[in-house]
């Protein structure tokens, strides 16, 4: 594995984190801050599973399984 | 130290195991469908919901993922090093591992005190009733996680290692869950109402 991906990862995960805190206190309208954050925060889930959990070494069942709970949870978050 | 030849694109093999990945979905889905009621519940109480989340701090929330998410990136690099069989860095990186959770836990507390000390406890509203229990409960699986990284520490600083890497990753696995919880909790809890 390339020595500096979980480097590069945890990079993108803070400024992503930095990003979803600015978002909220942004001029957006609540809906659409609300799916840009809950998007935003998806990317992060999967960052984490996909490579701090080495998901992405691991059988297709797996990635499918957590790829459809958080597409699952996000769309029934944003639908309520 | 004790290796395992199994490969991880094996259905039954996931890494940090089967076992341990039943576990991290069943508390996925406890947390989700948790945070689902609580955004049904906000419809019937916009006004409630969004006041109340004004009355949290976001940069505790946010610092407290910053801590998190770096903790996740040492344990991740722990596990690197114990598959090289560097027990030296291992242990380097478990360090800050915990140093991370540690500082996780100091913020939730400073952040506690300052809710109890305003009043804002769990019967307060509807709002802080979730909040409460859903924060309490992560706050519960990362004492667990910290447990459990201490006592992997511990085995990996005998003289003879007897930690398989079948074990290191189940710890590991436990502890990333912490963060995918949060990863969830945070923007619904502090961020969307």
């Amino acid at each position: 594995m390339n020595k500096d991906l979980f480097l590069i990862i945890w990079v993108l995960l803070i400024l992503l984190t930095i990003t979803t805190a600015l978002v909220s206190g942004s001029a957006l309208s609540t809906t659409q801050a609300a799916i840009l954050i809950l998007g935003l925060s998806i990317v992060k889930f999967l960052c984490v599973s996909f490579y701090f959990m080495e998901l992405k070494n691991a059988h297709v069942f797996w990635k499918a399984s957590i790829l459809f709970y958080v597409l699952l949870f996000f769309i029934i978050t944003i639908s309520l | 130290m004790k290796k395992e030849l199994v490969s991880v694109k094996n259905l039954y093999y996931p890494p940090g195991g089967i076992l341990l990945w039943i576990v991290i979905f069943l508390e996925l889905f406890t947390f989700g469908m948790a945070l689902v009621a609580m955004v049904y519940y906000s419809k019937d109480e916009p006004e409630v919901f969004h006041n109340s989340r004004l009355l949290l701090n976001t940069t505790f929330g946010a610092v407290n993922t910053v801590f998190l998410l770096t903790s996740g990136f040492f344990m991740a690099k722990s596990v690197e090093s114990f598959k090289e069989n560097n027990i030296k860095k291992t242990a380097n990186f478990l360090r800050w591992t915990l140093l991370g959770g540690l500082l996780f836990l100091v913020l939730k507390s400073v952040e506690y005190y300052f809710k109890i000390e305003n009043g804002f406890t769990m019967n307060f509203n509807t709002f802080f009733s979730f909040y409460w229990m859903l924060t309490l409960f992560h706050v519960i699986h990362v004492i667990v996680g910290l447990v459990i990284l201490i006592s992997v520490y511990f085995g990996i600083k005998k003289p003879i290692v007897t930690t398989s890497i079948e074990d290191f990753e189940a710890s590991a696995a436990f502890w990333h869950m912490c963060d995918l919880i949060w990863l969830l909790l945070f923007p619904v809890i502090y961020l969307i109402f």
